[in-house]
């Protein structure tokens, strides 16, 4: 009985202390098993996990400092498989209750849940009904997909925006704060690079270094060309692609000369001046705001990605959603592609839950199995 | 879609199999076409919906929303597909202008019902229908709508809660679909014998390589709108 089944093993290095994280497949195991070489060394903390398809979605058993337990699947937060194939799917909504917000802050608001959010560090969210009052709150960033940037506790997380501006209203308890809710968008790069919305825009002192700051990944690549579309109430118009008085109707695009990380990458464009951003926007203006974007449209890549060592035609990779993909891109285990180019990157495979608590730099061993015979 | 006369034998698997492979020949096409959907929602850029009244962000669609998005293509040199239909003499019918095409879901036909003797004109009252396509279902202004129960809608994500659906227009230079020489469309079969070394299981596959590309990318937006009212199915 080895006719349709299917073996895989791995090896993964965890970035952030306390994250799930996915690992790509060329199919849907029905058996994981995970061994954390770094909290076995260090004699504390959940040595292994366990799961089969029998056990149900989001469980596990697992090995803590030699003590067995279980995660149920109505907790959630072991071992499930992920196919991640079509856009737009939106996890459950997630209301931050009676004693929920979201602080004002110029870089880096706090959001605060009543229960456990669930979140980690690089998954990305979508804010409904941020009402403090009937005519103050944060509607302004209602609909905007945003990145977890930090999870300080299991009812805490940060994105990056900045509320500090006087239109905003701090969302805290004591009003319609217990309406506010977030929902998770579960798979927010099946194709890269991706229209993005734009967090904020910084000049380097020549004027030209100009940093992009996005709400959530945009996945650009170096060589890549994209253009803006920024309204004018959110400033910085000169950026816009169009239009364009030298030559009407040609478009002015903008090349990306590196990338900091997941959500910022600098682009060289000629300007004599620049708008400054306004994240400001009025409370009352959110019906129908539009928002600012930047949008990739083509690279000046001419081939793969340079040797280094490793695999000669080696995957894309993109920052993805789960840990892992915030400082440093994951493969696709898709087949090779131009930088820069439009790559699927969609995946299936499974994704570790928080329940197994791996401290960053941990080295973890996978092992993934699609049995021939269940019963 | 041409049925799978070929794979046809006289064994008790043939019914099952044609059946099947019916259904997988449909799934590809539609695989293509969610392909190819979700990949224009990640990469064409937005216009949230303002000219509607139900207070959320996008809004529903009011007429001034087409109107915008028109002359958006239209300030980019942006190429029409359709050129327009000329009035009749027929009771209840009315000119059609040269328009761009929406893709949109079948869940705002009731909206744009709704914005009969603002703007929009359903299909049936084009002096003739005869340039129609079967999935139009009326036009606003410089905008021919095609709805499909396929088009995407990202639920629940706006700012009031409710379900936002992406409506994709675009001129005519906008976006390419390519088909790989020897890689289109594959509907593989593969009879027992040549499928396991004991010849108990037939393999029913479909296999296809695509690329598209937005070719233009000042040619293309997707119009992110709610709906009036919720939706009772």
């Amino acid at each position: 009985m080895a006719e349709y089944s299917r073996l895989a093993q791995g090896k993964f290095t965890a970035v952030t202390t306390g994250a799930a994280f996915a690992i790509t497949l060329p199919f849907l195991p029905d058996f994981v098993k995970v061994i954390n070489l770094g909290r076995i060394a260090a004699g504390a903390g959940v040595y292994s996990a366990e799961w089969q398809r029998d056990m149900g979605q989001g469980a596990a058993v697992l090995d803590t400092a030699n003590v067995l337990s279980y995660v149920t699947p109505a907790t959630g937060t072991g071992i499930r498989t992920v196919s991640a194939g079509l856009g737009e799917q939106m996890g459950p909504v997630v209301l931050l209750g009676a004693g929920g917000g979201i602080t004002k802050n110029a870089g880096a608001p706090t959001v605060t849940t009543t229960a456990a959010h669930g979140l980690s560090v690089g998954n990305v969210v979508v804010f409904s009904n941020l009402y403090q009052t009937a005519t103050t709150g944060m509607q302004q960033i209602a609909g905007i997909p945003f990145k977890v940037v930090t999870v300080p506790t299991t009812t805490t997380f940060t994105i990056d925006w900045d509320t500090s501006g006087t239109n905003y209203t701090a969302i805290a308890t004591g009003g319609l704060n217990t309406n506010a809710s977030f929902r998770q968008v579960l798979f927010p790069a099946l194709y890269a690079p991706d229209d993005a919305i734009i967090a904020a825009v910084a000049v380097a002192a020549d004027g030209i270094n100009t940093k992009i700051t996005t709400t959530a990944p945009s996945n650009v690549q170096v060589g890549q060309e994209v253009a803006f579309r920024i309204p004018r109430v959110w400033g910085p118009v000169e950026l816009n692609s169009l239009p364009n008085s030298v030559i009407p109707g040609s478009p002015i695009y903008s090349y990306v000369t590196s990338v900091v990380d997941a959500d910022n990458f600098v682009v060289n464009v000629p300007f004599a001046s620049l708008t400054a951003f306004n994240a400001n926007q009025p409370f009352a203006s959110f019906p129908g705001l539009k928002f600012p974007q930047v949008v990739p449209v083509g690279d000046i890549n001419s081939g793969g990605f340079p040797y280094n060592g490793n695999a000669l035609y080696p995957s894309p990779t993109v920052f993805n959603g789960f840990q892992g993909s915030v400082t440093v891109p994951v493969t696709t285990i898709n087949g090779p592609a131009i930088q820069g180019a439009f790559i699927n990157a969609t995946f299936q495979g499974f994704i570790v839950g928080t329940a197994f608590n791996p401290t960053a730099a941990d080295v973890i061993l996978w092992r993934a199995y699609m049995n021939d015979y269940n019963t | 879609m041409t049925s799978p006369l070929f794979m046809r034998s006289n064994n008790s698997q043939e019914g099952v199999l044609a059946w099947v492979s019916e259904r997988l020949a449909v799934a590809m096409r539609q695989a293509e076409d969610l392909i190819l959907r979700d990949y224009i929602v990640s990469a064409a850029s937005q216009i949230n919906a303002g000219g509607g009244q139900n207070g959320d962000n996008p809004t529903n669609f009011g007429v001034s929303d087409f109107s915008l998005v028109a002359t958006t293509l239209d300030t980019n040199n942006a190429y029409k597909f359709m050129s327009g239909i000329e009035g009749m003499d027929r009771f209840g019918t009315g000119p059609v202008r040269s328009s761009y095409f929406m893709l949109s879901s079948t869940e705002l036909q009731s909206d744009f019902d709704g914005l009969t003797g603002q703007g929009f004109l359903n299909q049936w009252n084009y002096p003739t229908n005869a340039s129609a396509l079967p999935s139009e279902y009326g036009n606003v202004f410089n905008i021919r709508i095609l709805t499909s129960s396929e088009a995407p809608v990202a639920r629940g994500a706006s700012a009031n809660g409710a379900d936002v659906y992406y409506n994709t227009v675009l001129g005519k230079q906008a976006i390419t679909h390519i088909n790989q020489d020897g890689f289109s469309m594959n509907l593989i079969y593969r009879d027992p014998y040549y499928s396991g070394m004991l010849a108990q299981n037939a393999t029913l596959a479909v296999k296809f390589a695509q690329a598209q590309a937005i070719t233009q990318d000042t040619a293309i937006r997707n119009v992110l709108a709610t709906r009036l009212s919720g939706l009772v199915f």
